[in-house]
């Protein structure tokens, strides 16, 4: 697990759009084809694999919430978990490899300024992990669990969907464990195949009782993961992998939070709704630039944010805007979320799409 | 150490050598300690602290002959008891002594649980509430052990722990307000019968996944331990529960985190048709404990007293050395599984009557009590006739209470009620103005 994550820490090495730097980048390159070549390079470039499919787009400074500084995504959630453990004397994090850092360096410093009995290590069980958290959160505790990958959070299925999901419910409310959020890296990373690539988002969206959230960017990041420790539901927060070193833009460092359950339109258009999340919002955004320059199309680009309980006002007025939706993600297509945003908004606006 | 321990062996000291003898041999060349040892056999090698394993993985010594160790389960870990079968003291320094107005207790909480049980089941029969799971044998387990127990001692349990909330004055009302799924329901009529809970009485919500609780008491336990509570947590589950792999990550986090608490098995033959012979090959679940590194022992579940030492014994260490306890308690499940439960389909009524009559909880306490003076035949009739018209009281009053909102169908699935959901509310609320004719809406507040 450290050897993989090293390796894909050394290996992305994509430049921020606008930035220059020593590397370019071959035009129209797919994954896989392009090549980076030093700008001084004299003979023979030295063959590098391009693993990312995107250019990260950084949003503009902050500037309502203080002081910032660049922050990658990862140093981002270290920030949000720093400054909850800081607010919140009953806060606790754990998981696999939580204490030297994590695999992918998010809870890097915490253990020495907190403390090993608020930042550790559990043994090598999801179920045991989700379950210990759900105990944590149910005396009021905050819970602030790791999954290491969301590729292995399937043990864990049955504490989140029939324990978590439901502990308020079928108690009258006289217990819940509203203070448990689960943390996981998601999506593809180039070379993660199929057991460190996945975005399971799809299974979990069919489960009331939990917040399920997914953020594009450093900036959204910290401030949705706040969200999510402070809501008083079990939350599941995904971090898309490969935007761990490659998203970097300016952060807060104070704390602040983005609401749950609101899209956000992150660019206004006219022709069409182009709907995303996580790392898919950037392949959107390019898509959106190529649509103008190419085929005169004016897109409306969303980002959803939070998959459960997901926008669906946002989305529909776009889609009675536009008249056109297109919702893009790396999950597998049949019974992926697309589905359920696209027969909401064909049932709830049926004469505009 | 492996030295030391070795060099004690040979010369025959029992409790390992006093600190001179371990300062002797806190240097011992190899050559130096082998010339003062006398030779047992030809091949023998004497340890050297040269020759010590030393992976991380696992603290032993080496050893040269292969052997593979032998699971025992023919004369496993041995079962504790203070009172042999006829309710009588076997070892004095064993009787907890407690004050005769406990023990009454004790005995009016497993003889109402008791009653409750045999109205309950025959209400089912009789189509009055929809399902139920009797405790018969095992009060016992459930007296004894929340007796021991602090009342802010937080309780996760599977199904078939009602005795605990009994001991603990939970309401006749309550029970069958749960039962029913009545508007007097606390669980506000969400769940199947049996599945109670009570944030006042520190009983966390029964739910029907077996074994989910185990992790959780873990977590909980944690909780407490970083809150300086002085508080224990208590985990019920069953002997087929602990198949499940949620006890194993329970079992080995507890461990590993160091957590207050108790884990309490109730191994009582059966897990609905599965007997323990089909559940596990090992000697039951307390040996699993020190696989864990975990405290363990075994007790007569249908021993009162000796459930109620333990738990007593568990507790205070816990909370003391923040480490977990397993208790495995023995007992027997004298009724089915459930109602939806024929167990004559797989057990024969011998065997059940065996344990009715020859080793049930209630009679052993009762010839305790009545030996002691504490109780007699009289007050056994007066106490029967009493309970059961308070039970019978209480089954009235919950038949005739309606059913709560159809509107709570869909709040607390979030602290506050998302959109989508407020739609969905809305939308049963326009059907059944529709089409309510077809509902008993008669039966449902509104």
């Amino acid at each position: 697990m450290a050897a993989f994550a090293a390796t894909a820490g050394g290996l992305l090495r994509l430049r921020a759009a606008g930035s220059e730097g020593q590397w370019r980048r071959l035009r129209g390159a797919g994954l896989l084809r392009g090549l980076l070549q030093p700008e001084s390079a004299t003979g023979v470039a030295a063959q590098r694999r391009r693993v990312a499919h995107f250019t990260f787009q950084p949003d503009p400074e902050p500037r309502e919430y203080g002081q910032t500084q660049k922050m990658n995504l990862f140093q981002a959630i270290t920030s949000a978990l720093d400054n909850s453990l800081a607010k919140d004397p009953t806060a606790v994090i754990f998981g696999e490899d939580v204490a030297f850092g994590g695999v992918f360096r998010c809870t890097v410093g915490l253990r020495d300024k907190y403390g090993k009995d608020r930042v550790f290590n559990t043994p090598l069980c999801e179920q045991g992990i989700v379950g210990f958290g759900i105990g944590i959160a149910v005396t009021g505790a905050t819970a602030i669990a790791e999954i290491q990958f969301a590729d292995y959070i399937f043990p864990a299925f049955d504490q989140i969907v029939n324990e978590a999901a439901k502990y308020r419910y079928r108690s009258g409310d006289l217990f819940n464990c509203g203070s448990l959020t689960i943390r996981a890296p998601w999506g593809c990373v180039g070379h993660g195949a199929l057991y460190h690539s996945q975005s399971p988002e799809a299974f979990f969206a069919h489960c009331p009782g939990i917040k399920v959230v997914v953020p594009r960017s450093p900036f959204q990041a910290k401030g949705l993961l706040l969200s999510c420790i402070e809501d008083k539901n079990p939350c599941i927060f995904f971090e898309p992998k490969i935007l761990y070193r490659a998203a970097v833009e300016q952060v807060p460092v104070e704390p602040y939070n983005v609401p749950l359950s609101q899209a956000e339109v992150i660019q206004e258009g006219s022709d069409v709704t182009l709907v995303a999340w996580g790392t898919q919002v950037h392949v959107i955004r390019e898509v959106a630039a190529m649509a103008q320059e190419k085929l005169g199309v004016s897109c409306e680009v969303i980002d959803l944010r939070t998959i459960l309980p997901w926008d669906v006002d946002t989305v529909c007025k776009s889609v009675i805007k536009t008249g056109r939706l297109l919702i893009s993600h790396e999950a597998p297509l049949t019974g992926g979320f697309a589905s359920e945003i696209s027969s909401t908004v064909q049932r709830r606006c049926p004469e505009c799409v | 150490m492996a030295v030391a321990a070795a060099a004690a062996r040979v010369w025959g000291s029992s409790r390992g050598l006093d600190r001179a003898g371990l300062l002797l041999l806190r240097r011992p060349g190899a050559r130096g300690l082998a010339r003062s040892l006398p030779r047992r056999q030809e091949q023998q090698h004497f340890p050297s602290l040269d020759d010590k394993p030393q992976f991380p993985g696992a603290s032993a010594e080496f050893i040269d002959k292969l052997e593979f160790i032998q699971p025992n389960v023919i004369s496993g870990i041995p079962v504790y008891r203070v009172m042999d079968r006829q309710g009588q003291i076997i070892n004095p320094s064993e009787d907890p002594h407690l004050p005769q107005e406990k023990v009454l207790k004790f005995y009016r909480s497993m003889t109402l649980l008791n009653t409750m049980d045999r109205i309950l089941y025959e209400s089912q029969r009789q189509g009055r509430i929809s399902f139920y799971m009797t405790n018969y044998g095992e009060e016992g387990t459930h007296v004894g052990s929340a007796a021991a127990l602090d009342n802010t001692d937080l309780v996760f349990g599977q199904y078939r722990e009602a005795g605990v909330l009994m001991y603990r004055d939970y309401p006749l009302e309550l029970f069958m307000a749960q039962c029913y799924g009545n508007v007097s329901d606390l669980g506000k009529g969400r769940q199947m019968p049996v599945h109670y809970g009570c944030r006042e009485r520190h009983f966390v919500t029964i739910s029907s996944p077996l074994a989910t609780q185990i992790p959780q008491a873990v977590g909980a336990a944690y909780a407490a331990k970083r809150a300086n509570a002085n508080r224990v947590v208590i985990c019920y589950f069953g002997e087929g529960a602990a198949s499940e792999g949620d006890a194993h990550a329970g079992f080995n986090f507890a461990a590993t985190l160091e957590c207050p608490i108790i884990f309490f098995c109730r191994n009582n033959g059966y897990a609905i048709s599965t007997p323990t012979s089909e559940q596990y090959r090992g000697d039951g679940i307390a040996a699993r404990g020190p696989g864990y590194g975990i405290m363990s022992i075994r007790v007569d579940g249908n021993d009162v007293f000796a459930v109620y030492n333990a738990t007593k014994e568990a507790r205070r260490r816990a909370v003391a050395e923040n480490q977990p306890f397993l208790i495995e308690a023995m007992t027997y499940r004298i009724g089915h599984h459930s109602t939806s439960d024929d167990s004559s389909a797989y057990r024969s009524v011998d065997e059940v009557n065996y344990w009715d009559k020859q080793d049930h909880p209630i009679s052993r306490l009762r010839h305790y009590l009545q030996s002691r003076g504490w109780w007699d035949d009289e007050q056994e009739k007066a106490w029967r006739k009493q309970s059961r018209k308070k039970v019978m009281e209480a089954f009235e009053q919950a038949e005739r209470k309606p059913k709560p909102s159809p509107s709570l169908l869909f709040s607390d699935v979030y602290q506050e009620m998302p959109a989508q959901l407020r739609k969905q509310q809305e939308a049963l609320a326009r059907h059944l103005q529709t089409y309510g004719e077809h509902y008993p809406l008669d039966h449902f507040e509104k």
